[in-house]
């Protein structure tokens, strides 16, 4: 909870969210791409061509970098919120797992 | 796919959408407002997140203040709201498609407002893709809604307002800054005072963040940019370079290094023209308003017929100004579908206009620091990444204008930069400045051309559920 | 004065220019864009022989190999991939179409056979398994259509041909000396040349009108849809034995859905926007045809415009009536034979006797347009 500021909020409940199979702590509500990023997971997928490590980037939907899976969608992990059933994959999990 | 009728559809619940819905509604008009988030605010006053509360005894900012006052006027009005949907076409004769949790559904107003706001642009620099490197926007975001700091030191670089916002809201929430680099001089911020007046609340949240740097011993580097970010360990070596006033480098073997565990950059705002550029409204090209922007009148009036923008989607003004740009452009509408008089829109229309203009000195103030400058791209050695989709670096597209590309599609088509799924909201404004190195002039290179869909979306959400019978197949080709 | 003048820098017109050029003529080519930036830079890039039309088979299977040989005679390739090709067949109605389809397309040599949807499956594997039937062919593949235009440039200044894009012509002045070319606005001095070959696709109607002929060509405005990069999904070029699919995916991982389904356009404004309807349907048929596609996300949407003549084969020789002048288009999958087409009509304008035979554009003087 190092990147959490203390004092100007009182969070929603505390929740566990799987992320590649993996319990992650986080507070119901929060972006799942913040969520992800104050847990430690600040890369989220490797670029096309040179295989570089990508992370959230806009926070805002639009630069497409925070892509996760949640189920059979794809989604900007900034635009989504944690709750306590949320699964998500990371992008090469999934291509890795699929196939 | 029959759509549902209205009388204008607002495109973003931000400070000018939520406010042009509200006097549209108000002039009785019958009222979309959508936007993909779950609340209106926009990016300046996005909300906390749901079952978040606000803890007692800690004064709440003036923004997130003014966004739950917005927020609830707009429930208050009964303003028919569409959040989470993205709106991913729009036709010619303004019929929108959008898709949400429940599916599609399209939409068919006689006029639409689009509101859409800004993205951010940063200037590439070699380690700009490293994960940990984020936005100011992008920053402010992480610290204001969701109250999680970027790192536990930041180094925070760019131009503009953000560049202090974000330091001193970075160490108000406990974290660390360690350095402050601005394109900007002294003087250039010196030279935006008297756009403070009648703001003395903005002065004197400027005077505080900066004693706040002070007091915390945050260099503050005027005339610096980053030149290069490295990961070193599990953080960042940050090394620095000076600047001209033009944003190009000047070589300085003293231009310090720091360490941080984390980013956060910003090289202004650009105005969002998904839409205007899909409807094929003419544009101009503007830098001290953010780039390009739809030719528009003062009340937001565009070259197509029953299309207005309004906010700093239209040029950047400020928040401020982007309510009073909003209720503008609804009047406009109003009038111009018949539903007001036009001694009222007079009236309401000069009592606005005035309100937008004493508004909008402090944002385009803010805009100025913010644009482009000339020398900004100068810098970006050849073997950096321009294009994230699509890792299209800077020499590739100096290759393709070598090679004859003379416009952005010519560009697009020649080196992909602009084909990946952010359909060039990233890149574009980067790439358009630097081939307008090769074919003269922003104008002379264009913009990428508009397409839907405006935010990708899956076959799965556009198909729907269907058998092969529900294919409505059109007779055989020839055999 | 040129040998010849080529009006419209698709592939079609790129290659006339360049077998011209590489055959003794001084040459120019014109275009009111930049090179192939029209259908030949924006259509799907589609090699195969399942949805040409029977009888151009035979120059869409030489085309085939000079796309795959780019590199040699043009220069610079455009990713010219081989791929089997499969038409997919999902009704009993579709079945007789494919054994219809197939059996036109051997006879004009297309090495097409009818095949199980079990063996449709070890060659893609992805496929619904709802397929009843498909034909098979290993002549088949893709190209990124959108790099043509920079390798014909390349291959065009080689061989010292006058490129002029971005260069409207207005009019064209014709004798027996030979032509004189306008240009709109005057923002040009006129061309002269001995030879005029009209290239312009959908805008031939209007260019052999300039000429005084009177001659309709239909124009098609498809869709086109592009994905993502996604995971490898598919690894043949698929089509639908009604010929409304193109699926493909690209070394890149992008995939690229077409079929012509129409969108909104005409030939005064070009293609002006996606017809909703249209869209899903496309959308949906390709997510029939491949399921793992459903989940795939759309970065792209845009139209080309194709022309189409009366009988739906190409216009290919001289034109009706004007000495000198000669016209090349309008067939149908023309970039899959573009290559081809080209290097027959330049034989054609040397004297020589092409390879195969043109298409006499007097044939489709006074003839209706079908529905018209």
């Amino acid at each position: 909870m190092l990147l959490r500021t203390l004092h100007a909020v009182k969070r929603g409940p505390a929740v566990r969210f799987l992320v590649d199979g993996q319990a992650v702590d986080a507070f119901e509500g929060e972006s799942v791409a913040a969520a992800l990023y104050a847990a430690g997971m600040r890369e989220l997928r490797r670029s096309p061509r040179d295989g570089a490590p990508r992370g959230l980037f806009c926070m805002m939907g639009s630069c497409q970098e925070c892509l996760v899976w949640v189920g059979a969608c794809k989604v900007c992990s900034c635009q989504i919120a944690v709750g306590a059933e949320l699964e998500v994959e990371t992008l090469s999990y999934r291509e890795q797992r699929v196939g | 796919m029959s759509p549902q009728a209205t009388d204008v559809l607002v495109v973003g619940a931000g400070p000018a959408g939520a406010r042009a819905a509200l006097r549209a509604q108000a002039c009785g008009l019958d009222v979309l407002l959508v936007d993909e988030n779950h609340d209106a605010g926009g990016q300046v006053w996005r909300p906390i997140p749901p079952g978040f509360t606000h803890t007692p005894g800690s004064a709440p900012s003036a923004e997130a203040r003014d966004g739950d006052a917005l927020r609830a006027e707009v429930r208050r009005a009964g303003v028919r709201c569409l959040f989470g949907h993205k709106l991913w076409n729009v036709g010619t004769h303004l019929r929108a498609d959008l898709i949400g949790p429940e599916g599609s559904v399209s939409w068919q107003p006689r006029a639409l407002i689009a509101a859409t706001g800004t993205t951010e642009r940063v200037v590439p620099f070699p380690g700009w893709t490293l994960p940990g490197v984020i936005g100011l926007a992008a920053a402010t975001i992480l610290l204001k809604s969701q109250h999680i700091l970027p790192g536990r030191r930041t180094l925070v670089a760019g131009a503009g307002p953000l560049l202090l916002a974000v330091a001193a809201g970075i160490l108000k929430a406990g974290g660390e800054v360690a350095a402050v680099l601005d394109l900007a001089s002294r003087g250039d911020w010196l030279r935006t005072l008297p756009s403070l007046a009648g703001r003395p609340d903005l002065l004197w949240q400027g005077l505080q963040w900066q004693a706040r740097l002070r007091a915390a011993g945050v260099p503050v580097l005027y005339r610096h940019g980053i030149r290069s970010v490295e990961a070193v360990g599990s953080g960042f070596e940050v090394r620095t370079q000076r600047v001209d006033a033009s944003g190009r480098p000047i070589a300085d073997a003293a231009a310090p290094v720091f360490a941080a565990d984390a980013v956060t950059v910003g090289h202004g705002l650009v105005p969002g023209t998904d839409i205007t550029r899909l409807l094929r409204a003419r544009h101009r090209y503007a830098v001290e308003r953010g780039g390009w922007v739809a030719e528009a009148d003062a009340d937001g009036r565009t070259s197509v017929a029953g299309l207005y923008v309004a906010g700093d989607g239209a040029g950047i003004a400020g928040a401020a100004a982007a309510g009073a740009h909003g209720e503008l452009a609804a009047l406009a509408c109003a009038h111009d579908l018949g539903r007001l008089d036009a001694d009222t829109h007079s009236r309401e229309r000069a009592r606005l206009q005035s309100s937008w203009r004493s508004s909008a000195r402090f944002g385009h103030a803010m805009a100025g620091l913010m644009a482009l400058r000339d020398g900004a791209v100068a810098g970006i050695a050849p073997d950096t990444v321009v294009c994230r989709c699509e890792d299209v670096t800077r020499a590739e597209i100096d290759a393709a204008a070598h090679d004859g590309a003379r416009d952005m599609n010519q560009l697009k088509a020649w080196t992909r930069c602009g084909m990946g799924p952010c359909q060039g909201r990233s890149c574009g404004d980067l790439a358009g400045e630097l081939l307008a190195l090769h074919v003269g002039s922003r104008e002379a290179a264009g913009c990428f051309t508009g397409r839907a869909p405006l935010r990708p979306v899956s076959l799965a959400e556009v198909a729907g559920d269907y058998t092969y019978a529900d294919i409505p197949i059109p007779k055989a080709a020839p055999l | 004065m040129f040998d010849a003048i080529v009006i419209g820098g698709g592939v079609m017109g790129c290659s006339t220019a360049l077998h011209l050029a590489r055959g003794g003529m001084h040459v120019a080519i014109v275009d009111r864009g930049p090179l192939c930036r029209e259908a030949s830079g924006v259509n799907a890039g589609t090699l195969t022989l399942h949805m040409t039309r029977a009888a151009l088979v035979p120059y869409a299977m030489r085309a085939w190999e000079m796309w795959m040989d780019a590199e040699k005679w043009l220069g610079m390739g455009v990713l010219a991939t081989q791929a089997p090709g499969l038409t997919l067949a999902f009704t009993e109605a579709e079945c007789e179409l494919v054994e219809l389809r197939a059996k036109a397309r051997r006879e004009q040599g297309a090495p097409i056979e009818v095949i199980t949807p079990e063996r449709a499956r070890q060659i893609e594997p992805g496929l619904n398994h709802g397929l009843l039937k498909a034909g098979y062919c290993e002549i088949d593949g893709f190209a990124s259509a959108y790099l043509t235009g920079r390798a014909f440039g390349h291959a065009l200044k080689g061989a010292e041909v006058d490129v002029l894009e971005n260069a409207s012509v207005e009019a064209i002045d014709s004798n027996d000396a030979g032509h004189v070319v306008r240009f709109a606005g005057g923002v040009r001095e006129p061309l002269r040349a001995k030879r005029i070959v009209l290239a312009g696709g959908v805008w031939i109607e209007p260019m052999l009108a300039w000429l005084g002929v009177d001659l309709p060509i239909k124009v098609l405005v498809n869709q086109l849809i592009v994905t993502e990069r996604i995971r490898p999904v598919m690894r043949s070029v698929l089509s639908v034995a009604n010929g409304l699919l193109s699926l493909k995916q690209f070394a890149n991982g992008t995939v690229l859905i077409g079929g012509g389904w129409q969108g909104e356009g005409d030939r005064e404004r070009g293609g002006v926007e996606a017809r909703p309807q249209n869209l899903v349907g496309n959308m949906r048929l390709a997510a029939y045809a491949v399921p793992a596609l459903a989940e795939a996300r759309i970065a792209r949407i845009w139209l080309g415009l194709e022309a189409e003549t009366a009988d739906a084969l190409p216009i290919i020789g001289d034109v009706p009536g004007v000495a000198n002048a000669y016209v090349i288009g309008s067939a149908h999958s023309g970039y899959t034979s573009g290559p081809y087409m080209g290097r027959i009509m330049a034989q054609h304008i040397l004297g020589q006797t092409p390879d195969l035979p043109l298409f006499e554009p007097a044939r489709l003087v006074g003839l209706p347009m079908p529905g018209a």
